[in-house]
């Protein structure tokens, strides 16, 4: 484990290197994902300057639920982009077995080969929406709450993870798994808004099924006072059992791979 | 013991076949036309340490899957496979640190990183001794040339430039196996030299054993005693280099492009003759075959060359194709069997 | 003549026929992004419910006009579509421009028509997405035939001058080639300034007065809201002469850029 930290670091500083390098392309990256959001942004401020309230959730209450699930899809990424291209950059390159013939674990070379700055944007997003809203909302910030958001940052990020490694896999048979990928991964699109506002069986999609809704609604309802009861809680076990799952499915592509190579 | 060890290995592709079009894909769906292609048959064959094997065939031969199911990368679909007494695949890690590997055709370093941040990293994950990793590095340094390569991207670097790379990157931590998959290809003749000088010397220095794959006779020629040659996925010769030499390194053909059609008899020196099937004068080519123990590519030349006017000539070796042809026509039956 | 201009409609007819091809090459894309767009448009759908829960209208708009504009934004997206600046960078990177400035037809011409192509193509494949609005979430057509003339004159007209706007930026393509991080940006700003995510007249007065002004809202917002009735027939003469004013000095202004910019290339040799 610390073996793999360490080796994190090391990929993390060589990839900065790389950045630094090109350093034009690092500053459009960063900031093309918030150019991208401050449409959407623009819209509700838009929309919620014109109504009290949207379906009982105030501005910034909205604005709290868009910020977290935007956090939580910086994690995936800052730190698993690299599960997109895993057909077009490394399969069909034939760059994959490299990782095969290292003494380390192929996913972790994987993830750790490309840390991708755009997501930085995301965070930067993600953060002042979530810092704002708290502020404006009059959240504290307890010890208690802040542990809890970054608990429930970093479950919503490895749920995003654990999705995309499921879907990405298929990679391993269908080549270009970015169609599938994408199909799964704009479920995301719903958790930007209140889960009250959509059909009863679009909040128990986003729960149960792709859960990304356990990162945004949930968590904001519970620092709204807004009592749920345990779902507020849900996202570190939904996130841990997904990612459990997930591993399973990358080790059967795996062995899929072993017998194909290609 | 063998640190080597393959019995019956074998490969099989499974691949489904698609024909084109939109009804190909829907049919393909519903009905998927599976195509096995036997890709390694049957191989076996012992390496031991320190050994330096030239594992040879003609492009499509099996060679890159055999490579891949001795590294783990690939599971043989039946068969044994033991590098070290281990299962490569499911020992994979354990397997990983003992053994370097080049692919000619890519790369296994950052496109964009400095060579030298390439090496730290890989220092870094086969968790490389740090004196002893700047040891290697100025040894390595200096008989690939690596100087300014060091802090040049790879993404900048020539063909030639990047193979040095390459290698300095399969061997920084000092493999017991390493396995070359072409690794001199499309390489001109100063850079090649210059890595059969650094591979000959880790196999000397370290006892490295040597597994090399290549079409080009010549690598081999120069670094290997021993020579495996597959067809079609089937072994058909494993022996020493030197018998292959003796058959097929004995004749040369030398070609003479004359400035007038040549309809006189012309005198060889002894071993040497004319080439005749498809010969006309009109074309103005002769072609020699000469045996190299009887008489010399210059004599040959100068006999010619003395009685009729000569533009051009060339001398060719033997190539791979025409001496798997061979075998199978027998012509290393007393070698294989004995 | 005849034959002149037959054999020219011959040129740009085999130029306009390959973009539909390399399109559907990527049909397993089609299907997906019909899904994507189906899982867009539920968002907006609820979301605009949700906004109009305890309010009779918003701007003067009522619930029924602003879904059908969403819904309709959604459907007529490629409207609003920038793609040149992409597709400049790329064919100036592969030196795909001189062949190009070497065939017998006007370099802009080609474009426009191969532009006007893709879109048609483009608007073509998303009839699945209109059955999809129209089944699913209730969208009704408007039925008045003038409107959608109308309609149909200022898209064209919108098209064609965002046509002009996306050329003039990738003429800048000719001065760097970082030319990503700005069509990011320019992306960003048409998704909003187009008003493909929320009806322009929702925007307060200076926003609205700077978003109008914009290409984007011109070819898509200006048309739509011509066809959903958000804009009073009565105006759309004024409209169409203020699209036609524009059109006619973004033309003018983008065949200056690429004079100029085109030297840069001639000279230093690509
Ligand atoms: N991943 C694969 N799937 C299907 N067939 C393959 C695959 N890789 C190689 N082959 C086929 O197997 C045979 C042996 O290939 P290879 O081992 O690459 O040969 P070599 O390295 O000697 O040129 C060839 O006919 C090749 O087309
Ligand atoms: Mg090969």
């Amino acid at each position: 484990m610390a073996r793999y930290l360490d080796l994190y670091g090391l990929f993390l500083v060589q990839r900065f290197k790389i950045l630094m390098e090109y350093r034009v392309n690092f500053l459009i990256g960063a900031s093309s994902t918030i150019i991208l959001q401050v449409s959407s942004l623009l819209t509700i401020w838009v929309v919620m300057s014109q109504i009290p309230s949207l379906n009982g959730w105030s501005y910034y209450e909205v604005l709290l639920i868009y910020g977290l699930i935007t956090l939580a899809k910086s994690i995936n990424h800052m730190f698993a982009d690299n599960l997109w291209t895993i057909g077009r950059q490394y399969i069909r390159t034939g760059s994959f077995d490299r990782f095969l013939v290292r003494p380390i674990n192929p996913l972790f070379h994987l993830l750790a080969d490309r840390f991708c700055h755009d997501g930085i944007g995301n965070f930067l997003v993600g953060s002042v929406l979530v810092i704002t809203a708290t502020r404006q909302l009059n959240i504290p910030w307890s010890l208690n709450n802040v542990l809890y958001l970054v608990l429930m940052v970093l479950s919503g990020g490895l749920i995003f993870i654990a999705l995309n490694l499921i879907t990405g896999t298929t990679a391993f048979w269908i080549m270009d798994a970015v169609p599938i990928m994408r199909v799964v991964f704009d479920f995301h699109l719903f958790a930007q808004y209140p889960l009250s506002i959509y059909p009863r069986a679009v909040g128990i999609l986003l729960t149960w099924l792709i859960p990304y809704g356990l990162a945004s609604f949930y968590p904001a309802s519970y620092l709204t006072d807004r009592s749920l009861g345990w779902v507020a809680w849900g996202a570190p076990f939904v996130a841990i059992i997904l990612l459990i799952l997930a591993y399973q499915v990358w080790k059967f592509g795996l062995k899929y791979y072993a017998g194909t190579g290609s | 013991m063998a640190i080597i060890e393959t019995e019956n290995l074998t490969k099989v592709y499974r691949t489904t076949r698609k024909d084109p079009g939109l009804r190909g894909s829907v049919k393909a769906l519903f009905r998927p036309q599976i195509v096995d292609k036997l890709a390694v048959d049957r191989i076996s064959f012992h390496v031991e340490p320190g050994e330096m094997v030239g594992y040879i065939g003609v492009n499509g031969a099996g060679k890159s899957t055999t490579i891949k199911m001795l590294t783990g990368i690939l599971v043989p679909t039946s068969g044994q496979v033991r590098i070290l007494g281990r299962d490569p695949h499911r020992q994979r890690v354990d397997n990983a640190r003992q053994i370097g590997v080049v692919f000619g055709q890519r790369t296994q370093l950052w496109w964009d990183l400095a060579l030298i941040e390439s090496l730290n990293l890989i220092a870094r994950i086969y968790e490389v001794d740090p004196a002893r990793y700047k040891q290697l590095l100025d040894q390595f340094s200096e008989t690939l040339e690596l100087g300014e390569l060091l802090r040049m991207p790879i993404r900048n670097m020539s063909l030639g430039q990047k193979m040095r790379a390459e290698l300095a990157a399969a061997l920084i931590h000092e493999p017991l196996v390493v396995y070359l998959d072409e690794p001199t290809i499309g390489l001109d003749l100063i850079v090649k030299e210059r890595i059969r000088e650094f591979i000959r010397q880790q196999n000397r220095d370290k006892g490295t054993t040597v597994i090399l794959t290549t079409h080009d006779l010549g690598d081999i020629e120069e670094l290997c005693q021993r020579v495996i040659i597959i067809d079609n996925g089937r072994l058909i010769y494993d022996g020493p280099i030197t018998t292959i030499k003796a058959r097929f390194g004995k004749y040369r053909e030398i070609t003479f492009e004359t400035c007038q059609p040549v309809y006189q008899a012309i005198a060889l020196p002894e071993g040497a003759h004319i080439v005749t099937n498809g010969y006309s004068p009109e074309d103005r080519k002769l072609v020699l075959r000469f045996d190299r123990t009887l008489t010399t590519a210059s004599r040959v030349a100068h006999d010619v060359m003395d009685q009729v006017e000569v533009n051009d000539f060339s001398l060719t070796e033997p190539d791979l194709s025409s001496i798997v042809k061979q075998i199978y026509n027998g012509a290393l039956l007393e070698e294989t069997t004995s | 003549m005849i034959q002149a201009i037959r054999r020219r409609t011959n040129i740009y007819g085999a130029m306009a026929g390959i973009v539909p091809k390399t399109f559907l090459a990527y049909s397993l894309w089609v299907w997906v992004s019909l899904f994507l767009n189906t899982i867009t448009m539920t968002i907006l759908v609820f979301f605009w419910k949700a906004v109009y829960a305890d309010t009779g209208t918003i701007a003067g708009l009522d619930l029924q006009t602003t879904l059908t504009y969403i819904l309709l934004a959604q459907i007529f997206l490629p409207l609003g579509d920038l793609s040149m600046i992409f597709e400049f960078g790329y064919s100036l990177r592969e030196g795909g421009i001189a062949h190009a400035l070497l065939r017998p037809v006007d370099f802009q011409g080609g474009f426009y028509v191969q532009y006007m192509t893709q879109t048609l193509t483009s608007l073509f494949l998303q009839i699945p997405m209109a059955l999809v609005a129209w089944l699913v979430f209730g969208l009704r057509f408007p039925t008045d035939l003038q409107l959608w003339a109308v309609f149909i004159l200022s898209a064209i007209l919108g098209r064609t001058i965002l046509f002009f706007f996306d050329w003039m930026l990738a003429c800048l393509t000719f001065y760097t080639t970082e030319v990503w991080g700005l069509g990011v940006l320019v992306y960003g700003a048409s998704l909003f300034f187009s008003g493909s995510l929320v009806p322009l007249a929702m925007l307060p007065g200076w926003l609205q007065t700077f978003a109008l002004a914009t290409p984007f809202a011109q070819a898509l917002y200006v048309p739509l809201s011509l066809l959903t009735g958000i804009t009073p027939l009565s105006q759309a003469p004024m409209v169409l002469l203020i699209q036609v004013i524009l059109l006619i000095t973004l033309g003018v202004l983008s065949r200056l850029f690429f004079r100029v910019a085109v030297r840069k290339v001639t000279v230093q040799g690509g």
